[in-house]
């Protein structure tokens, strides 16, 4: 077969009907204040992690909720996760009093289930 | 008891319209006031939204209405007791009143933004609150704002939305007032760009979106979605905001030569004290209870004792005025027995 | 003197009998097996202390002054103080007393175990001998102290107040049976002396109550069932010892010597923190003690709670125990026998696995290195201060009005200096932290480094090497400031109450400069708890599991001791501390940098 250069791709959007929330319902098992986070990016501008390795709270959440850290070897995630320093600036500004550090911590030990 | 006086506790938009609306239907109000004027929260301000009426000329011509009622200014309200049917008051200034009904038009108190101290209102020169920009609109004096403004940020929700600050709730009118007084900035300081941190936008009423669209497509005004969470000062004395653009992604910064701070709502810290004297219930948030919120918003759960404006929860300018009428109707209505 | 039986046995000491053997060989296993837990360094270290002279003299004064006079409790709470003491050092008399009759008068039965225990019983000594009068009177002196102990110990668990405790554990049922056993044994051991007092001599307290017993009950018959009591009680206590918090006997006197030796928690269950849980007398002092404890829920969470569960064996609330823990240290503070309750919770954090390891070695500090150069004195404000900047701005202020040449490292972006996450547990990633905070400071070429956050001061003071770099609490550095003349303070008005931040008191043990600093700044005033009990603000980063919520009774309870001072504000010397407090506080709360900038001319 001829090969013109383009193939099939799959759509990047996210069925949101479709996602598997397995993780982030462990998640909100471990630490439910996880729930209330209205991704104000608070976290994530004062994080002292943040400059060196785009770590983000809000986008560690967001990605489970949107199963983008689900899937087997979606480094992102992981990535972010171990570059933070658990220095607790993001638990002090949140503004929903969500505990952070708590839910880092839960993160790590659901992804030590996973192995 | 046959007078038909009326307490009034604050002398803001609410007392006044409350006052005037009572007199025409044929009651004595008596307005209480702490501050040594009349207007309250609005006789500070510069310009209301939407129209951008001058918010002294209003001030003015309420109180106009109101020759011939005694005002008590510099006064509260000592000790106030319940009788068979009114209410025995005795005030600050040593005047004692017996009146049949009280309506509480107390309002609120802005948050006071030294408590958000990773702002650090009160410890940089450069940042001040939406307050302190209406006073110097009115006045032109501050010393903390600069001749030549290139980068003017605004944040919103100081106080508001934020339980680490006591109050979980929006105040309502922050988003509004910021992208008024961030166009009032940029027809003052043109080459300024003006930048404003938000959560979310809640610009709910009327004409408030024209003002968002005009702030946007007039003014070049910048909305960037995030909460400032940091600010640090750099040694030329500009302050340096820490935020994330959360559409972006993507961790933010910014030098600013004037920071304002768009500090919330909160109720007043006498009212909950005036709500025990009467055994009237505080709220949740704060605010003082009504008897529901949707049909008897101005009713306490006592009978005689009446709510108008902000002390049951943050409320517009019109909102407030709106409010003062309909409580002097329902006064009027419960003096004459028709409840 | 004669003995009464040849045979020096009589049956009823086998319940006695029964129980020494199995707690003495329970112990010597016990011993075994914490010894072969321990790291082969640590056994040697340990093994070679109980032979040092030194330290073996500290070991046998600590046992005495720790073990029989208790006279830690004594200077804590002397009621406490009294009753502990009356009851083991009043038993240890007995006992050694008992030993010296048997070797005086009958030295061939030395070797009985349980000669000593029912001397009486065997031996018809007459008080006349001036020998016997003596010991006799010694015997009864002795156990008249323990009973007054056991008196004020019955008291004490039906009024726990009088004794100024609040609330103290709701023992097992196990305890149960050990503490009736033990309050059983002295009032039968009197009965059992004062039945054979005709015969076998006795003093002030037993030949009464035999005169007594004889008038109406004048039958040696109730001799032997007295005794047989009176041994059942003492074999009781002894086999349900072990699984008691009575085990707390035995095992400090292990633990003493262990911590002599300069050992230290390696594991979270097995060697050196085995003999702290077990050395747990259960007393609940740290349940008072415990700033969580102002909310009934977190009663269970406290220090002697997690040595309990500990023992048991229950993993969940151990967890749960370990991760609420604000690490506030003040249980240890409290403690009688020393259990180091956060070094032990930490223990347990870092034993638990996690699927992901933090990884820094990205990190690339070169911009942070260039960042630290151009000065001798570096300041190290840490990632707290950068949400309370007028801590930040006031060090400056003070800095340049004393002409200090300096530069604040990590103004602009730095890294954590690795405490918290040390706290947390994760101690490999905490040294990945440390060992880039060091290349950081080490390339700047600065000697000294100013700290004002006692979170950072903690762990820079007792897990960084920085080889010829000074490290400094700011609270030192400005009062050598003060001394040399550089910085002038003039007292102010106002009067502060000085808050002792966890880390930096009972963390570090930095309490003077800073009141003495404030001292000359300002008025000062002492609240009812302070110092070394000082109450946590409730903000600590030690707690991996309390939210935001859960913690404002904690705020609020210590803010209300330092109201009682009645100044008319708040100074504390930690941005955490300030955060907190300012959160909920009715005065001002300002930091220490704050006090002294404001009274500071320059």
């Amino acid at each position: 077969m001829i090969d013109f250069g383009f193939g099939l791709s799959r759509s990047s959007a996210v069925r949101l009907d479709e996602v598997d929330l397995t993780l982030y319902r462990k998640l909100e098992k471990l630490e439910p204040g996880v729930r209330t986070c209205m991704s104000c990016g608070s976290c994530t501008a004062t994080c002292t992690a943040g400059p060196w390795s785009g770590m983000s709270v809000r986008k560690v959440i967001l990605d489970l909720q949107r199963e983008r850290a689900s899937a087997e070897g979606h480094g992102e995630v992981r990535k972010m996760l171990s570059a933070c320093m658990l220095c607790g600036k993001c638990s002090m500004v949140c503004p929903r009093g969500i505990n952070t550090r708590h839910l880092i911590l839960s993160l790590c030990r659901i992804y030590e289930e996973k192995k | 008891m046959d007078s038909q006086t009326v307490l009034i506790i604050g002398g803001g938009v609410a007392g006044m319209e409350a006052a005037r609306q009572l007199r025409l239907l044929g009651c004595e109000p008596v307005i209480v006031e702490k501050s040594d004027h009349l207007g309250g929260h609005v006789a500070g301000w510069h310009k209301l939204f939407p129209d951008m009426l001058s918010a002294s000329s209003l001030i003015e011509r309420m109180s106009e209405s109101l020759d011939g009622i005694t005002v008590y200014l510099k006064t509260q309200v000592a000790s106030m007791n319940r009788l068979k049917d009114g209410f025995s008051v005795m005030l600050t200034n040593g005047t004692g009143l017996l009146c049949r009904a009280v309506l509480i038009a107390s309002g609120f108190r802005l948050f006071e933004a030294s408590r958000k101290e990773e702002y650090g209102y009160g410890v940089y020169d450069r940042v001040i609150t939406n307050s302190d920009l209406e006073y110097w609109f009115n006045t032109g004096e501050d010393d903390r704002i600069p001749d030549n403004l290139s980068n003017i940020a605004f944040v919103h929700c100081v106080g508001s939305r934020d339980l680490k600050a006591g109050n979980p709730q929006c105040s309502k009118v922050c988003c509004m007032t910021a992208v008024k007084q961030a166009i009032e900035m940029k027809e003052r300081f043109p080459d300024a760009e003006i930048w404003c941190f938000y959560m979310d936008l809640r610009l709910f009423g009327k004409k408030y979106e024209d003002f968002y669209i005009n702030a946007q497509r007039d003014y070049g005004v910048h909305f960037v979605r995030g909460r400032v969470s940091e600010v640090s000062e750099d040694i030329d004395g500009r302050v340096i905001l820490k935020a994330e653009d959360t559409l972006a992604g993507r961790q933010v910064k910014l030098k600013a030569d004037l920071l304002v701070l768009m500090a919330g709502m909160l109720c007043n810290e006498d009212t909950a004290g005036l709500a025990s004297m009467v055994r009237a219930e505080v709220d949740s948030d704060g605010f003082l209870r009504s008897r529901d919120n949707i049909f008897r918003i101005n009713e306490s759960s006592r009978p005689g004792i009446f709510f108008a404006g902000a002390c049951t929860g943050t409320k517009t300018v019109p909102e407030t005025v709106a409010e003062a009428r309909a409580a002097a109707l329902d006064i009027r209505n419960y003096l004459n027995g028709n409840d | 003197m004669r003995e009464r039986f040849a045979t020096g046995f009589d049956p009823f000491v086998l319940p006695f009998l029964v129980g020494m053997i199995f707690v003495l060989g329970y112990c010597a296993y016990g011993i075994f097996r914490i010894l072969f837990q321990l790291s082969r360094q640590d056994r040697r270290k340990f093994l070679l202390s109980l032979i040092t002279p030194s330290t073996a003299l500290k070991n046998i004064w600590d046992i005495f002054a720790n073990c029989l006079l208790h006279v830690k409790l004594w200077k804590r709470n002397r009621m406490l103080g009294f009753m502990h003491s009356s009851i083991a050092f009043g038993w240890f008399m007995i006992i050694l007393l008992g030993h010296i009759e048997v070797m005086v008068y009958c030295p061939e039965r030395v070797r009985l175990l349980y000669y000593p225990i029912f001397f009486n019983y065997f031996v018809a000594e007459n008080e006349s001998t001036i020998g016997g009068a003596v010991l006799f009177f010694l015997m009864d002196f002795f156990l008249l102290l323990i009973l007054t102990g056991i008196a004020l110990a019955m008291i004490k668990r039906v009024r726990s107040r009088i004794f100024g405790m609040r609330r103290t554990t709701r023992p097992s049922a196990l305890d149960r049976v050990g503490l009736y056993s033990l309050w059983a044994i002295f009032p039968l051991r009197l009965l059992a002396e004062s039945f054979t007092a005709h015969i076998s001599g006795g003093s002030f307290l037993t030949i009464p109550a035999n005169w007594v017993f004889r008038q109406f009950l004048g039958n040696d018959l109730n001799m032997l069932p007295t005794w047989w009591a009176y041994s059942i009680a003492l074999g009781v206590f002894m086999c349900v010892l072990p699984f008691t918090r009575y085990m707390h006997i035995p095992a400090e006197m292990m633990l003493i010597p262990m911590r002599n030796a300069g050992l230290k928690i390696r594991h979270p269950r097995k060697g050196f923190a085995k003999v702290e849980v077990l050395s747990c007398p259960g007393c609940g002092v740290c349940i008072d003690a415990c700033p969580m404890s102002v909310k009934k829920v977190n009663i269970k969470d406290c220090t002697v709670y997690l040595n309990r569960q500990i023992r048991r064996g229950n993993e969940k609330r151990i967890e749960e125990i370990s991760d609420k823990c604000l690490l506030c240290g003040k249980c240890e503070a409290v403690c009688q026998v020393g259990v180091e309750g956060p070094k032990l919770r930490i223990a347990q954090r870092a034993s638990r696995r996690y699927g992901l390891t933090p990884d820094y070695s990205g990190i690339d500090v070169a911009p942070l290195v260039a960042a630290a150069k151009g000065s001798k004195v570096l300041y190290f404000s840490g990632c707290m201060t950068r949400l309370t900047p007028s801590i930040g701005k006031a060090v400056t202020s003070l800095m340049h009005k004393a002409g200090v040449d300096f530069v604040w490292m990590d103004r602009d972006e730095g890294l954590c200096c690795g405490r918290p996450l040390l706290t947390a547990g994760r101690i490999d990633a905490a040294i990945g932290l440390i060992h880039k905070n060091e290349e950081i400071i080490l390339s700047s070429g600065a000697d000294t480094l100013v700290l004002s956050c006692p979170i950072c001061y903690k762990i820079f003071t007792e897990r960084y090497s920085l080889p010829g770099v000074r490290v400094v609490n700011y609270t030192d550095y400005f009062s050598e400031l003060v001394e040399h003349g550089r910085l002038h303070l003039t007292k102010g008005d106002v009067c502060y109450v000085y808050h002792d931040p966890c880390e930096l008191g009972r963390g570090c043990g930095i309490y003077d400069s800073p009141r003495k600093l404030i001292g000359q700044a300002a008025g000062i005033a002492e609240a009812p708890k302070t110092r070394e009990e000082s109450i946590c603000c409730g903000g600590s980063l030690g707690s991996l599991t309390l939210d935001f919520s859960q913690r404002e009774a904690m705020t609020r309870n210590a803010l209300k001791n330092l109201y009682e001072s009645r100044a008319d504000a708040i100074a504390t010397a930690c941005p955490l501390c300030l955060t907190t407090f300012s959160r909920y506080s009715e005065r001002p709360v300002r930091d220490l940098a704050e006090v002294l900038d404001a009274s500071c001319s320059g």
